[in-house]
């Protein structure tokens, strides 16, 4: 918000320091400003909008802080006749409008408003009108109190009525606008409809124009949630809208009233009339809070003397009293902000200036802090998969609309989303890595995410990605290497897969950790990668962090290695091209049991040397004994064994 | 054949032999047991005492002389065959070597949690969808309040009104609720605003939530802490300010300067001018707070803070766009 500098310097006699200068005193004790050519820019915290929205509360600011003595404007008029004689007032809507005053000032001559007035009100962004809505603008960048002029012979009827709208009801605003109100806008109205929607911004029809010799002056409190809802509905945010949704003070009507009158007085004569009409039923009063000294210096850690807290307090407008060791404080109602001892503490602190606040390292037991394996784990499996050669991306949490068809899924919709492209939570991590490999154009792509994915619950899920030859496989191998490094050893590919729209069913497998399923591992399915334009196969896994994450373990042991010899026998072996590996393989070690060390596949070949609709298996058996050197004899036997139950299925065929 | 005549042969063998494996011959053929003077040495137990001696001594010193030229003849060959090696040209490059990489994001975050860890704070998570109690209510920001538009929502289309956790504060409740102080936590989190994106903002981002709280934890014991990860975060003394500010939950607040690290808080255009970088904003947790979180707020008093980890990555390795930490692009990613 803009504030004049000279109009700041106005309050005081004493010369304030140059625009920059106070701009850093605002900054380090107030809030933070900026200066440009006599405008003070400041970004006033929503907290101190009911007072500081004002050149009277900044300047109060600047006057506690300087310890600078401040100058009220005038407020004096020359009073005659009862406003009562034009205008009386009915307030239907007492829920949402706490006060409201009018007062009338005859014989106006409307016209320009001085030079000086228009300059400020430029400077603070607003534009000249006449002299008296520039007048009632220029007390309200003042006071802080919004307020409104009506045409006093424009009002149908003289009466002034505060309701909530009519459905069907319209207003033209002084702008131009079409507004359709309903029954939630609060208006002042008169007998023919509404004049104005109440704290935001005023009708056509009772304006002042050059004409006009009698005004009506409105300075009124409108409840700040009617005027914020209102403000929302109708996307209407003015300098008035704006002030009545961050609170004003009751008590300020009248005095904004009384100065406005002062000034219309000024700049374009009329009679003030001598009374205020004034709706006020429930009057607010300065509140006092109890305020505990030892308990400032507690929360502040500094040790501030009794006597610089109270004139901090006195500086800022407040009275003090001391009862034993506390201060009785009592707070002027224009800081809406001030209930607790703590909103004083802040008073005190950043006046006494947050700069004299001395680090001081807790003193505490000392407690070690404790070990998250949610975060451990987490780590851990980035590290693996960043040694497998993968690069770690961080995706948006959000899918698209077109996401949701191309990847067939019924996603959490956002309900105001910035764009169709984030317009769903991401029901998983897949479909925006697969579009990962789509954008990065590289030849071989290895990337994983660890992120949270949105569906019936929240989860945290890991999911990778490799583009390349032989990707299934290649994938396989390095969640094999990954469980194994987590200390996971009863994991196994199940073929079998609920038809989930991601994976090519015929080349994709359930990822299982005893019994508890892990997730997936797969090719994309082919539509998919066509929709997305994507030329070659990728393989990809998903994984349930939450489950991986519990089964992961830390034990580690070694294992002796053995002094004795191993011995080398290879197999080969003739199957139909449906047979599984793991057929063959669980037969080899279950019978090999305990003497085969490892069984290591080195070659599937199916090709033009093997009979068509057959693969052939090339085994590498690896035997070895923890205790003793196996004799020749001992291996040959074992190894024919397993070489004549292989045979025994009459599809299967050992190569001798 | 008498000593000096097999000597005078095995030298001129030895001389002769042009590479390694000829010279090993020629040490066999003489210096081995069943090598020429081997042989002799053997039969010496044939002879009388003093031809025993006598030759014995003879044949030992001849062996002894034969080995250190048989030696020396050694490391020449050995320079030699090392001089026939054909050079490469070391300046062609080297194999390529395809390492992985991991985010700037996961990186920053692990350094910060180190830090914070070795002062004592334990790292909890929070869930990011959330509730409007635990987003906003319980953290003492009102209903229809303009404070409310300090953190623009993005709501979800769900039965119960549910939203995008604008902070990682929503945990301080959930965390209090569960634990008695003393506690000290950070919250590393993903968090999303309602926002027009640009290379400084983005829909989502990653905040670091901080909280300290026992009987007597002041500001001033907030000024040690920040202060002491700044330091050890920038690696060198860091000049940090603290100015007032206004967040529902926190009272006082603060908002945390640290001097621009491009100008040493000269000012310049990364600080537009002044000198300063916003960082973290902070205070001293409200009453409200401690009550809705079911505790006394007569008994216990804390700080919080929240800062942007994407900010600080963003300093540290000099990105100049936010959204790029989102954008996929291993041209990016890679380089970390």
């Amino acid at each position: 918000m803009k504030f004049s500098y000279d109009w700041l310097q106005s309050f005081f006699r004493k010369k304030l320091p140059s625009s920059t200068k106070l701009a850093d005193f605002l900054t380090l004790y107030s809030f933070e400003a900026s200066s440009n050519k006599g405008v003070l820019d400041l970004d006033i915290l929503p907290n101190r909008g009911p007072d500081c929205f004002s050149h009277i509360g900044v300047a109060r600011e600047i006057a506690a802080i300087l310890g600078a003595k401040l100058q009220m404007p005038s407020t004096n008029v020359a009073k005659n006749r009862k406003s009562k004689d034009f205008v009386s007032i009915e307030i239907k809507a007492k829920n949402a409008c706490s006060r409201y005053t009018a007062r009338t000032i005859s014989g106006v001559n409307v016209g320009s408003s001085p030079e000086w007035m228009q300059e400020r009100l430029k400077l603070c962004g607003l534009r000249p009108i006449n002299n008296i809505v520039d007048a009632a603008n220029y007390v309200m960048l003042e006071t802080g109190q919004p307020l409104h002029v009506f045409d006093a012979e424009k009002i149908v009827g003289k009466k002034i009525i505060v309701r909530f709208a009519k459905k069907g009801e319209k207003i033209i605003t002084l702008d131009g606008q079409k507004f359709d109100l309903d029954p939630s806008i609060l208006v002042i109205a008169d007998s023919a409809g509404p004049m104005a929607i109440a704290g935001i911004k005023g009708g056509k029809n009772p304006e002042v124009s050059k004409t006009t010799k009698t005004v009506v002056i409105e300075s009124a409190n409108f409840n700040q949630k009617t005027v914020r809802a209102g403000s929302k509905k109708l996307a209407l945010k003015t300098d008035a809208s704006l002030r009545f949704e961050h609170g004003i003070d009751l008590n300020l009507a009248e005095l904004a009233s009384n100065r406005l009158a002062y000034v219309i007085q000024e700049v374009a004569n009329g009679k003030v009339s001598q009374s205020l009409i004034d709706f006020y039923p429930k009057k607010t009063f300065p509140k006092t809070i109890k305020l505990d000294l030892i308990y400032v210096n507690k929360l502040l850690g500094i040790r501030i003397p009794e006597k610089e807290i109270k004139s901090i307090l006195e500086r800022l407008g407040f009275k003090v009293s001391k009862i034993s060791s506390c201060f009785r404080v009592t707070v002027p109602t224009f800081r809406l902000d001030l209930s607790l001892p703590e909103d004083l503490i802040e008073e005190i602190g950043r006046i006494y200036g947050y700069e004299n606040i001395l680090p001081k390292l807790p003193f505490g037991s000392l407690i070690p802090a404790k070990r998250n394996l949610r975060v451990f784990w987490r780590g851990m499996i980035k590290n693996i998969l960043k040694e497998a050669g993968f690069s770690e991306i961080y995706n948006y949490s959000f899918v698209s609309k077109k996401d949701t068809s191309i990847f067939k899924i019924n996603p959490i919709e956002v309900k105001n989303p910035t764009s169709s492209e984030f317009q769903y939570l991401r029901p998983s991590l897949i479909c925006n890595l697969l579009k990962n490999i789509k954008k990065n154009q590289n030849r071989e792509i290895k990337i994983f995410e660890l992120g949270n994915v949105f569906g019936v619950t929240e989860r945290t899920m890991l999911a990778g990605m490799v583009f390349q030859d032989d990707a299934f496989f290649l994938l396989k191998g390095i969640i094999s290497v990954l469980l194994k490094s987590l200390a996971i050893t009863d994991f196994y590919y199940d073929s079998y897969l609920e038809n989930i729209p991601f994976w090519n069913s015929k080349r994709s497998a359930e990822i299982k950790i005893g019994r508890e399923k892990i997730g997936f591992l797969g090719e994309i399915s082919p539509s998919i990668l066509k929709s997305l334009d994507i030329p070659k196969k990728v393989a990809a896994f998903e994984m349930d962090f939450e489950k991986l994450h519990k089964l992961c373990s830390e034990e580690h042991e070694y294992m002796p290695i053995s002094k004795h010899p191993a011995a080398i026998r290879d197999l080969s072996i003739l199957v139909p091209r449906k047979v599984k590996t793991a057929e063959v393989l669980n037969i080899i070690n279950i019978l090999g049991g305990s003497l085969v060390r490892d069984v290591d596949l080195f070659d599937i070949y199916e090709g033009k040397e093997v009979p068509s609709g057959r693969k052939n298996f090339a085994f590498r058996i690896i035997y070895q004994a923890e205790n003793r050197t196996l004799r020749a004899s001992e291996i040959d036997r074992i190894h024919q064994k397993i070489i004549k139950i292989l045979d025994k299925n009459p599809e299967w065929q050992v190569r001798k | 054949m008498d000593l000096e005549n097999i000597q005078r042969e095995a030298q001129k063998a030895i001389k002769n032999s042009s590479n390694l494996e000829e010279l090993n011959k020629v040490f066999s053929k003489y210096c081995s047991k069943r090598g020429k003077i081997g042989l002799i040495l053997k039969s010496l137990k044939k002879l009388s005492k003093g031809e025993r001696i006598k030759i014995g001594k003879q044949a030992n010193e001849a062996k002894n002389l034969l080995k250190s030229e048989f030696n020396k003849r050694t490391r020449q060959l050995s320079k030699e065959a090392v001089n026939k090696e054909e050079s490469i040209d070391v300046t062609a490059p080297g194999k390529k070597v395809f390492l992985g990489h991991l985010h700037p994001l996961t990186l920053v975050r692990r350094e910060v949690e180190d830090i914070f860890q070795k002062l004592g704070f334990s790292i909890i998570e929070g869930p990011e969808i959330e509730s409007e109690w635990y987003n906003f209510d319980a953290l003492n920001i009102p209903k229809d309040h303009p404070a409310r538009d300090l953190w623009d929502t993005l709501w979800l289309k769900t039965e119960k009104p549910l939203l995008l956790r604008t902070h990682t504060s929503p945990v301080q409740i959930r965390y209090m609720e569960k634990n008695q102080p003393p506690l000290r936590i950070i919250v590393p989190g993903r968090v999303f605003r309602h926002e027009a994106t640009d290379s400084s903002h983005d829909i989502q981002f990653y905040q670091i939530e901080g909280l300290m709280v026992d009987k007597d934890v002041s500001s001033a014991n907030f000024k040690a802490v920040i202060q002491e990860f700044f330091n050890q975060f920038f690696k060198r003394e860091i000049k940090m300010r603290l100015r007032p500010s206004y967040f529902p939950f926190t009272e006082p607040s603060f908002e945390i300067d640290m001097a621009c690290l491009a100008c040493n808080g000269k000012g310049c255009s990364a600080c537009s001018k002044t000198g300063w970088m916003e960082i973290i904003g902070a205070g001293m947790v409200h009453p409200n707070v401690f009550k809705n979180s079911g505790l006394n707020p007569k008994n216990w008093q804390g700080f919080a803070f929240g800062m942007g980890l994407d900010r600080l990555a963003m300093m540290k390795y000099k990105i100049d766009d936010i959204r790029l930490l989102y954008s996929g692009d291993l041209r990016f990613i890679n380089q970390f």
